[in-house]
């Protein structure tokens, strides 16, 4: 065999070897613990990773049907989070930016007279869910911190959970969110869904936007 | 054996240098450039020019927001908890999303009111929709609509008319004007007679525009 031909095998033996260390399943990229089963989002990797866009839910029920109007059963959002594949001293996935703009339109979660507002303050970890079969794209757990715009109250720890399960957006992408610890006026708030209403327990199937996942950025 | 060793580097290079190029190529083809806007009240007449809230897409970020409580525009429109949210990703173009939301809506002293008002324009490469929009306990000069059909128009005697869920397909992408209207007055002949009407002023509550093109 020549030099180059042996160049060339090892260098794609070698090549074969970082992919697939890349694509290993790393148990360690855990977020921090919140507290609460991630039901469908049970396992994750560290990697690159960006999901982009917005979207309507029309929770509860959560389903692809939008709820009548008038109910103002709906919540709308802005969101996308960065992530380099990097984990912190901790064994933390952490993220590089992230942002997330929440609007909960229903009566009942009016805050001082108006619909309660979410508004991330940091997006800390973000890590690539790998058993969400149904979020074909991509599918995504990030968090961070937050602050009510009704009340001023901040440092509220979410969770996110972001799948994209194609185009359009519509009647198959999914989203939910958790807030840790108590809302003031409110007490404990989620938006998340059982699994015959979305593509992957918990999220809740977007009525209206989209979720664009990227694998690298 | 040398030639044997410069053949073997030729049909290496000819394997994976297309494959280099194809992917590179294919990325620059595929790499587009979202838009992305909305707003919660537009008025525009000789006389006021307002837009509140609103949100842009800026080069570099990926979301914009903004919000306002409570929105006054003259004696022409009232509206409560507006929100204007836009998202993109001018890295890659791969889509944009806009939305804006309001509560309680008055336009022109109750002419038209309705008590929840969402827009939302989602654009791919491949797709552009206004799924998500929804107008709710709409009332147009006395008579309730509900859930109006896209570009459904109604005329408003003395006043011009509107275009309820008005969606304007656009270059890579949709706008939509959840309630738009168009403020006319007659144009009369020597005699007084009217022989047509003119734009005065547009009025719009509810718009979200997106595309990637």
């Amino acid at each position: 065999m020549s030099p180059l031909r042996s160049l060339a095998g090892v260098t794609a033996i070698g090549a074969i070897a970082l992919i697939a260390a890349s694509c290993e399943a790393n148990r360690q990229a855990l977020a921090p613990t919140m507290g609460a089963p991630r039901f469908h989002f049970f396992e994750f990797q560290c990697q690159p990773l960006k999901m982009t866009g917005g979207g309507r839910i029309d929770y509860p029920p959560g389903t692809a049907d939008k709820n009548p109007p008038a109910s103002h059963e709906y919540e709308t959002f802005g969101a996308h989070v960065m992530a380099s594949g990097q984990f912190d001293q901790n064994g933390v996935c952490v993220a590089d930016k992230g942002a997330l703009e929440w609007v909960d339109h229903r009566p009942e979660m009016r805050v001082n007279g108006s619909p309660l507002n979410l508004h991330a303050t940091s997006v800390t970890f973000a890590e690539l869910a790998v058993d969400a079969p149904h979020c074909t794209d991509g599918a995504v757990h990030w968090g961070g911190t937050l602050r009510v715009q009704n009340t001023g109250q901040e440092n509220l720890h979410f969770e996110v959970f972001d799948c994209d399960a194609g185009e359009p957006g519509v009647g198959q992408d999914g989203f939910a969110i958790r807030v840790i610890e108590p809302i003031d006026g409110i007490g404990h708030y989620e938006v998340t869904c059982e699994p015959d209403v979305s593509p992957a327990e918990p999220t809740c199937t977007l009525t209206g936007g989209n979720r664009q996942f990227h694998p690298t950025h | 054996m040398k030639n044997e060793s410069i053949r073997a580097a030729i049909r290496f290079a000819g394997l994976v240098l297309p494959l280099t190029w194809t992917s590179g190529s294919l990325a620059a083809q595929m790499r587009a450039t979202p838009q992305a806007s909305a707003y919660g009240v537009s008025v525009s007449t000789a006389t006021v020019n307002q837009t509140s809230p609103a949100a842009v897409l800026p080069a570099g970020e990926m979301m914009a927001t903004d919000q306002a409580n409570d929105v006054t525009v003259a004696d022409l429109v009232t509206a409560q908890n507006a929100f204007a949210i836009v998202n993109g990703d001018l890295s890659d173009g791969s889509g944009a999303v806009s939305t804006a939301t309001l509560g309680a809506v008055n336009i022109l002293n109750g002419l038209i009111t309705a008590d929840g008002v969402v827009a939302m324009a989602s654009s791919t490469v491949e797709n552009a929709n206004a799924e998500g929009s929804s107008l709710a306990s709409l009332v147009v000069n006395g008579v309730a609509l509900d859930d109006p059909a896209p570009n459904t128009r109604v005329d408003l005697p003395g006043t011009g008319y509107v275009v309820l869920n008005e969606q304007i397909p656009t270059s890579g992408g949709i706008t939509v004007n959840m309630i738009h209207v168009v403020l006319q007055q007659p144009v009369l002949d020597l005699l007084g007679g009217v022989i047509g009407y003119q734009t005065i002023g547009n009025i719009i509550v509810g718009s979200a525009t997106s595309s990637v093109y």
